[in-house]
């Protein structure tokens, strides 16, 4: 996916991408998430309309890219104990069912796609297993509550 | 007669291992710039892949142990503590696969290119072998007694392989994208005159 695309851009159309559609996104994991279905699978490019019209595709495609690549490296860099507060937040965020959420992350396993391209296998899957992990936690943590804040349940 | 069929005997011995020699000898620009763009990649990929400071961090971070220790059910530790094992598992076989490889470029290919001092050889050959040896007792240890067995020699095996790479990047500067990318477009060049 190189285009010769202006890089100046790039660096503005993401600078916009940060500003408006991923503001609303506090977590890392969230965004990767968000950034990772803007691309289709077919063609591995990314496309959003909003960025498309305020630029070009090329360049909105390779803004999401980075951003996407952003986001991955901040999920990447997160400590168990941070994934488990991101993936609360994203549930929250989703306003799906608790039960239903995690049943769902466990049989589709949908993090393993929203991985950008290019990234070390090791590094990929090392985001799995963390992703993985930090949803039993999670899940251990539902025994008994339902919507309550994450830090109100968690030990000391 | 014994003497003569000794000779001969001898004498086709001698063009058996010319004719492998000559056969050996042949290296052609296309697989050499493959060979050359291989081992490019190799150190790409223990450079920025395996060795990043940050990665190796938190594959051994033992703030998540104790964090899950505190947090999680035993089934949920067990689960952290068997997917740490794997990953900390393939990284140092991944690590200890990169350095073959690069291993065997340098063995096989970088001596026909590069202008390698016998100095820099030797303290190559020296540090892959150190770090083959300190990969593999790491792969005892992790295998063994877990992820966080032997953070100490996860540090000796992380500067060690970043040594081989500093040493293999100098002495192998030639291997830029461009003059791979220039080797393999132009078939009048010879891996051996770059």
């Amino acid at each position: 996916m190189d285009f010769p695309t202006n890089y100046t851009n790039v660096d503005q159309a993401a600078d916009d991408l940060r500003r408006r559609s991923l503001a609303h996104m506090a977590a890392p994991l969230e965004r990767m998430i968000y950034l990772g279905s803007t691309r289709d699978y077919n063609t591995g490019l990314y496309y959003h309309d909003g960025l498309s019209s305020r630029f070009s595709e090329m360049v909105a495609c390779q803004a999401l890219a980075n951003c996407h690549r952003e986001a991955y490296q901040q999920v990447l860099q997160s400590s168990i104990e941070d994934l488990v507060q991101q993936l609360d937040s994203y549930i929250q965020s989703t306003n799906s069912a608790p039960l239903d959420f995690i049943a769902a992350w466990k049989n589709l396993q949908p993090y393993r796609v929203a991985v950008p391209a290019e990234t070390d296998p090791l590094a990929a899957e090392f985001l799995c297993s963390n992703v993985k992990i930090a949803l039993s936690i999670w899940e251990s943590h539902q025994g008994g509550r339902s919507r309550q804040p994450l830090n109100a349940s968690l030990p000391q | 007669m014994i003497q003569l069929a000794f000779s001969l005997v001898v004498g086709f011995a001698l063009l058996i291992i010319l004719y492998f020699f000559a056969r050996g000898g042949k290296v052609s620009a296309e697989g050499s710039a493959q060979q050359l763009r291989e081992a490019r990649q190799t150190l790409d990929s223990l450079q920025f892949g395996l060795l990043p400071d940050d990665l190796v961090h938190r594959i051994f971070a033992t703030d998540d142990l104790q964090y899950v220790r505190r947090a999680a059910p035993p089934q949920v530790q067990s689960l952290f503590l068997s997917e740490r094992k794997d990953i900390s598992l393939a990284w140092v076989r991944r690590i200890r696969g990169a350095i073959v490889d690069l291993m065997r470029f340098h063995r096989g290919h970088a001596r026909l290119y590069a202008q390698l001092s016998l100095l820099m050889e030797l303290l190559l050959a020296l540090n892959f072998a150190r770090l083959l040896m300190v990969c593999r007792f790491l792969e005892i240890a992790l295998y063994l007694r877990g992820p966080y067995a032997a953070p100490g020699m996860v540090r000796t095996v992380a500067a060690a392989a970043g040594r081989v790479c500093t040493i293999s990047e100098k002495s192998l500067v030639f291997l830029k994208t461009s003059q791979i990318d220039r080797l393999k477009n132009d078939p009048s060049h010879h891996g051996a005159s770059v």
